[in-house]
């Protein structure tokens, strides 16, 4: 399925990371983490930025290029920067995004953190386009005008907003304002909806470790140095800017607005958005027993509460009338049935054998009771020289018991076995060698449970595994379901041989930078920084041919109240083209370029009663070189003939955007 | 019937009711297994007993500890680590009575309450001593 063949393809390059990087500061592990980094650099960079901006038609663009030009080693660079570190986000964003939905970690308790998360992105997108639009150089100029075209497509604003940019003359200062605003509100309401994404996580990871910080941030220095963020020259709205450089992080859809109508992209969005939102929900849908507390083990210790990788458990006011202050409480949405708490819990521990063993907390489908059982019975099958007891969980890679001395008991996650079940297996003979099977490290399908299970064993934690088990006796394999080889040769450690190496120390140590790794991480690093580069200017896109122009017709027009359409006649239907056979003629509005009919329409009045005035606006791409106007207008109840009509011969050059608007001072229209 | 292997005594107490409650019941449950296990139990029950006991003292363990963390108690650490030295030697009495073919049970109950009074009377009354006196 495409599910499987995305986690294949993650594992592939995880795998190539995890080389180059090593475990702790491997990027796929922390994508979230390196956003919020990207999220900040973009933060500081821009309030850098936005003391020498100036909100004016030519005053934005004069200032950021003086911006970029003046202080080269300064403004030039932070603008670069803010450039990058916003595209590294989109990109961040993206692969985060893809990687939830390739190892389906986005049901249940997770789906909160997904449709937050979705949330984000539109919001991003925003931020964005903003950002580009107040540079106003011939890139803002298209943001704007396009921005504006889709934006009209929904019934939000009385006036088309793109007559605000059909020429110099329609435009004002104070938008450069407005966009500033939007600019600086928008990130705010971004950081607080990521905020609200992590709610539901704790310990969520907002920092990525400090070698990977660094990495990061060299990485966006040295793209901003090698290839600096430019303007594309002045904007200038008696032109089209016929060919740019899009940055295609955010305005990849902009091109299909241009050629098929905003409509397409809102309907296309709506239905993205829609399954975005269906996703948690859909099948296959298995949803676990939450874990469940038994008073009668529970003291109120809290370490359940610590160790909850979704924050599903709180500690309430004790309801048994019994001295103790607290007690766990599950809430069951929340609860993933991981089991970490149960891993947790002190009275989760197979020595008890006097009354019958109930932990403070429990998984109703594995209780520690069953947990015991089945250890001790796959325990009893176990022969040869170096038994070995797999404890493993069904997210990681698989486990086949290849001989008689391996045995397999499953488990929601590694992390929901008490170490004092080591201690059992161990120090009570049932196996030579435990096996701790997970997922790939910090890639924990529950988010901590191999964190949770290292810390535990290294005693850094509680419940902490006692000093006295020998840790040679227990091994560690965290690997992704596609690292079948890697997993069995984990696990085939011959007898005798030393394998206390692999229970790290306390967290695994940065792994010492050989020149190899190094490079290997220059490399990465080169080849992200590369595709920021490149799709932020590449490739061109041309709007419009290069022997064209534009010619748009806009106006806002009151009008009195205009009679229903008038009927046609089948005679006269047939006379029309056959894509315009409609059985009434609301046409009240006609632009023919030399002859040929480019419009016609019957524009609706605005308001609730329809009595507001009537908006246009539409644009036309016209081959360059002499051309005959004509354009009608009909505003009054008469059903032939017209109340104004113009007909203008112009002389239309490659790249000219040419206005045709209607004078309401005058009742006459305008060429411009 | 064998003498309580343990006995409550009111300077035991640290002033924080559930801790209080908790050390209570502890003695006096395992009082009661003690006084189930009597002279010539099986090993089955003897081991069955402690590990019960070893359940309820690392919960009771956790319990104190959260409640010194939240109170900033500035001998934390040492009473932490003389819990876990605590729960070693337990799994070692665990371990040894394991294997062991005659119980004596006058033995046990001296280990035991050394083990365990040594910590009442010394780390918990300090613990008292600092975070009690208004219970």
């Amino acid at each position: 399925m495409l599910k499987r063949s995305m986690r294949a393809v993650f594992e592939l390059a995880d795998t190539g990371l995890q080389v180059a990087f090593g475990s702790r500061c491997n990027p796929f592990a922390q994508l979230g983490a390196i956003g919020w980094l990207c999220f900040w650099v973009v933060c500081a960079t821009g309030l850098y930025l936005y003391v020498f901006f100036d909100t004016g038609v030519t005053a934005a663009y004069a200032s950021v290029e003086s911006l970029t030009h003046g202080q080269r080693w300064l403004g030039g660079i932070l603008r670069s920067l803010h450039r990058y570190a916003s595209d590294g986000m989109m990109l961040v964003a993206g692969v985060h995004l893809l990687r939830e939905l390739a190892y389906d970690r986005l049901r249940g308790a997770r789906a909160f953190a997904w449709i937050t998360g979705a949330l984000l992105l539109p919001l991003l997108y925003v931020c964005g386009i903003t950002g580009y639009w107040m540079v106003w150089d011939r890139l803002g100029q298209y943001v704007a005008q396009t921005t504006t075209t889709w934006l009209d497509v929904l019934p939000l604003f009385a006036e088309p907003v793109a007559r605000n940019f059909l020429d110099a003359g329609h435009l004002s200062g104070r938008f450069f304002t407005l966009m500033a605003y939007i600019h600086i509100a928008a990130p705010l309401i971004l950081l607080l909806f990521m905020w609200v994404h992590i709610q539901r996580h704790s310990a969520a990871r907002v920092n990525p470790a400090r070698g990977l910080a660094i990495g990061v941030g060299a990485m966006l220095l040295g793209l901003s140095v090698a290839w600096p963020a430019l303007s594309q020259g002045p904007a200038d709205l008696s032109t089209v800017p016929a060919v740019l450089s899009l940055d295609w992080f955010y305005m990849a859809v902009y091109p299909i607005i241009d050629r098929d109508g905003g409509a397409v992209v809102w309907i296309g969005a709506a239905v993205v958005g829609a399954i975005f939102f269906a996703l948690p929900w859909l099948p296959p849908l298995r949803r676990p027993a939450p874990a469940q507390v038994d008073l009668a083990n529970c003291n109120g210790c809290g370490r359940c509460f610590a160790d909850c990788p979704f924050g599903a458990i709180e500690m309430g006011r004790r309801t048994d009338g019994t001295a103790y202050e607290q007690q766990a409480i599950v809430d069951p949405d929340r609860c993933v049935s991981c089991g970490l708490c149960v891993g947790a819990c002190p009275t989760a521990t197979p020595f008890r054998r006097a009354s019958t063993l109930v932990a403070g907390i429990e998984l109703p489908e594995l209780t520690v009771a069953t947990l015991r059982e089945r250890v001790v019975t796959a325990a009893s099958s176990l022969q040869g020289p170096q038994r070995t007891l797999v404890i493993g969980c069904n997210h990681g890679a698989a486990v086949q018991p290849a001989s008689p001395s391996t045995a397999v008991v499953a488990v929601p996650c590694v992390g929901m076995l008490p170490p004092s079940f080591l201690d059992f297996i161990v120090t009570r003979g049932f196996a030579d060698r435990v096996a701790l099977a997970g997922c790939r490290a910090g890639e924990c399908h529950f988010r901590l449970g191999d964190r949770w299970t290292e810390e535990r064993i290294a005693g850094s934690r509680d419940p902490a595994l006692r000093a006295r088990v020998p840790r040679n006796r227990i091994v560690l394999s965290w690997r992704g379901s596609g690292e079948r080889a890697a997993r069995r040769a984990d696990l085939a450690i011959r007898s005798g041989e030393e394998v206390s190496a692999s229970v790290p120390a306390r967290r695994p140590p940065i792994a010492r930078l050989g020149a190899g790794r190094v490079a290997l991480q220059a490399t990465a690093f080169a080849l992200v920084a590369l595709l920021i580069g490149a799709f932020s200017v590449w490739p061109r896109y041309r709007q419009i041919a290069s022997d064209a122009g534009v010619v748009k017709l806009s106006f806002s027009h009151s009008a009195g109240r205009r009679e229903p359409c008038a009927k046609l006649s089948p005679g006269e239907l047939a006379k029309l083209p056959i894509n315009m056979r409609v059985r009434t003629d609301c046409r009240s509005v006609e632009l023919r370029l030399d002859g040929r009919l480019l419009y016609a329409g019957n524009e609706r009045p605005a308001g609730l009663q329809h009595d507001g005035p009537s908006s246009l606006f539409r644009q036309f791409a016209v081959p360059a070189g002499p051309h005959l106007l004509d354009v009608r207008m009909r505003d009054s109840g008469r059903t032939d003939g017209y109340d104004a009509e113009a007909t203008r011969a112009v002389q239309l050059s490659a790249g000219q955007s040419l206005v045709v608007d209607f004078d309401n001072a005058t009742g006459s229209f305008a060429f411009r | 019937m064998p003498v309580s292997l343990l006995e409550w005594r009111d300077e035991f107490r640290i002033g924080i009711p559930e801790v209080d409650q908790e050390h209570r019941e502890l003695i006096a449950s395992i009082n009661a297994l003690h006084a189930e296990v009597g002279e010539g139990t099986t090993t089955e029950a003897v081991a069955g007993f402690l590990g019960e006991l070893h359940a309820r003292i690392a919960a009771h363990f956790a319990l104190e500890e959260k409640v010194m963390r939240a109170r900033r108690y500035p001998k934390y650490n040492e009473h932490k680590r003389d819990h876990e030295r605590l729960l070693d030697e337990i799994r070692e009495i665990m371990d040894t009575y394991e294997s062991v073919r005659n119980y004596d049970q006058a033995m046990l109950s001296a280990t035991l309450s050394v083990w365990f009074g040594r910590h009442f009377r010394t780390l918990d009354a300090e613990l008292h001593s600092v975070l009690g006196g208004h219970g």
